[in-house]
């Protein structure tokens, strides 16, 4: 029916190879004024709970060479388990393409291998100075970055900008992190239009010097980052089935 | 599902059951703990309590960050989904929605409005001019949402009905398209396999009754049985007007051994009748064009599957001018 390493059919929802905003008309006063009191009685608790924002760069498990930047908003369950809503920027007009969950290795290494196969390491992203707080100074942030590069991250993309969806269209996908090797590692170009845009310097002078005495974690489970082992990548299909249920469907 | 108490009782309905005796005093600091935590598998999320330093880092540094699309988030929304692939497995799922439009909102769910629940998905509602203009291949993927506004089951927790009835009029003529990550609702405590998409209510009879209404053991004493509290809830009214003395009385009934176990449902916790909100509605219309014969899974239901795929040649040059802004 729908799978995430499929283009869907042309509409003027999809595909135009370029980043197009989603179509519908400007928000109206009215829904602005509803949204202001909405907020002003809602306490939006779960919202108020992210308290960073990360900016790296995410590559498709079914084509490493489509890659985009990710902003992550990231919020705290323990701490061992964070989860994210991740951007494809940090405007205001952002889209949401989807949901990032990271834990520690301790925790990573209790998964069952079948899981783990989905998830991806976070060492080097750190180390290489790709993954970064945005707007917060190096000294600040290094022993939170000490501690993601020993984290696994497992990170759903729910919309594909990157192909020029207008509307989140087809199966979600599977993405994974920049690694040191071919075809997976992160693209200099977009990480150059990354760093310029944000004043950040992740070379060797900048960022990642800074963090090559950080500690490295003992050893990378083989069992993550499945394509760099296997050398295959991960797709999701949507398929049509019975449903289970209790009253009629639809 | 709010969990005052857990069972005592072996043969309760699941609820996986933690080692060592539960003492009052115990049940008391995770009430507190888990106030309007919303799933009934009450499953703790594996690891170490949030380090003070880190807590501190965390407030130093968002201090001095932006949150742009953070801050575009107005708008808290309760309804329940379904999987996909099973009706009969329903949860509480709890948006918080901004507009990217007139005609898109985004929405991140969780598993409940407090500080502390889980991030299980996201949703996308869309109005039914643009979903007219998806392909075919897509529609299923998305469902409706006229029954659950006329139905009264979706609702914005605290705001008044006159000003919700404003948006769910528009909301009521909207499609949505729904992925969890996190199935909170077969005791994951972890965000475990695969997303699923997620279907919502479209008629009556779909809605499992103990996720919108509080359910209750009576204790040994007064012979085990399992209350749709109907009763109980027309008798407490009478003496008690917030959700909160109703958790007291409940409490109190709890403490002398009256109750083993009960689970508020969402019209208890949020204070909100799903039949007068049915009734205030009737008035609404759903999408200008009827709903589309595709949406809703097309009428069947949908489940998702992993494949492994060979991975395109290393240089994708196809996509190098598709730089993402």
């Amino acid at each position: 029916m729908s799978s995430s390493d499929q283009n869907p059919a042309p509409t003027p929802a999809c595909g135009t190879g370029t980043s197009v905003p989603p179509p519908g008309k400007a928000t109206t006063v009215s829904s602005q004024l509803l949204d202001m009191g909405a907020q002003a009685v809602q306490a939006l608790k779960p919202v108020h709970q992210m308290k960073q924002h990360a900016c790296s760069f995410a590559l498709y498990a079914h084509d490493l060479g489509r890659q985009v930047e990710v902003h992550h908003f990231v919020s705290r369950l323990n701490q061992d388990v964070l989860q994210c809503a991740v951007y494809d920027s940090d405007r205001p007009s952002a889209r949401l393409i989807g949901v990032e969950y990271i834990v520690t290795d301790a925790i990573f290494e209790s998964l069952p291998p079948e899981e783990q196969k989905l998830w991806h390491s976070h060492a080097y992203e750190v180390k290489a100075g790709l993954w970064t707080d945005v707007g917060v100074p190096e000294a600040l942030q290094s022993s939170e970055m000490a501690r993601m590069a020993k984290t696994y991250g497992k990170l759903w993309c729910t919309w594909q900008v990157d192909r020029g969806d207008a509307l989140p269209l087809g199966a979600p996908a599977l993405m994974v992190s920049p690694q040191a090797a071919e075809p997976g590692r992160g693209r200099a170009e977009l990480v150059r239009g990354r760093d310029e845009r944000y004043r950040i310097d992740s070379s060797a002078q900048g960022l990642k010097g800074a963090r090559v005495e950080m500690d490295e974690p003992e050893w990378i489970n083989p069992n993550a980052d499945y394509w760099r082992v296997h050398g295959k990548g991960f797709a999701v299909d949507v398929a049509a089935t019975e449903m289970k249920r209790h009253a009629p469907f639809p | 599902m709010d969990k005052v108490a857990h069972h005592k009782n072996s043969s309760s309905p699941a609820s996986i059951q933690h080692p060592g005796t539960r003492t009052y005093e115990n049940r008391e600091r995770e009430r507190s703990r888990s106030s309007m935590a919303s799933s009934c598998h009450e499953v703790e999320v594996p690891g170490k309590p949030t380090e003070t330093g880190t807590a501190l880092l965390e407030t130093a540094t968002g201090a001095i960050q932006g949150f742009g699309p953070v801050n575009q988030i107005h708008q808290h929304l309760c309804a329940f989904h379904f999987y996909g692939d099973d009706m009969t497995r329903q949860g509480e799922a709890h948006h918080f929605c901004a507009h990217l439009n007139e005609d898109v909102r985004q929405c991140l769910i969780f598993d409940g409005p407090d500080a502390g629940v889980r991030l299980i998905g996201v949703e996308y509602i869309v109005s039914e001019a643009l979903v007219l203009t998806l392909p075919d291949g897509e529609k299923p993927l998305w469902h409706t949402h006229e029954f659950e506004v006329k139905g009264g089951v979706l609702f914005m927790p605290g705001v008044p009905g006159v000003v919700e009835r404003r948006d769910l009029e528009k909301v009521c003529k909207t499609y949505g398209k729904t992925i969890h990550f996190w199935q909170v609702d077969r005791g994951d405590a972890l965000p475990l396999g695969l997303p699923q998409i997620m279907m919502a209510l479209t008629r009556d009879g779909q809605l499992r009754q103990d996720l919108a209404k509080c359910t209750c053991t009576l204790s040994q004493k007064f012979k085990f049985f399992i209350l749709n509290l109907e009763n109980f809830r027309a008798f407490s009214s009478k003496f008690l007007n917030s959700y909160s003395l109703f958790k007291r009385l409940v409490n109190e009934l709890e403490g002398v051994g009256f109750i083993d176990f009960y689970v508020a449902g969402v019209e208890d916790k949020f204070s909100v009748s799903f039949q007068k909100e049915r009734e205030n509605r009737a008035y609404m219309s759903g999408p200008d064009h009827g709903i589309h014969p595709l949406a809703n899974a097309a009428g069947k239901g949908l489940k998702t599957h992993l494949r492994e795929v060979d991975l395109p040649a290393t240089t994708t040059a196809a996509h190098a001018g598709r730089v993402f802004t």
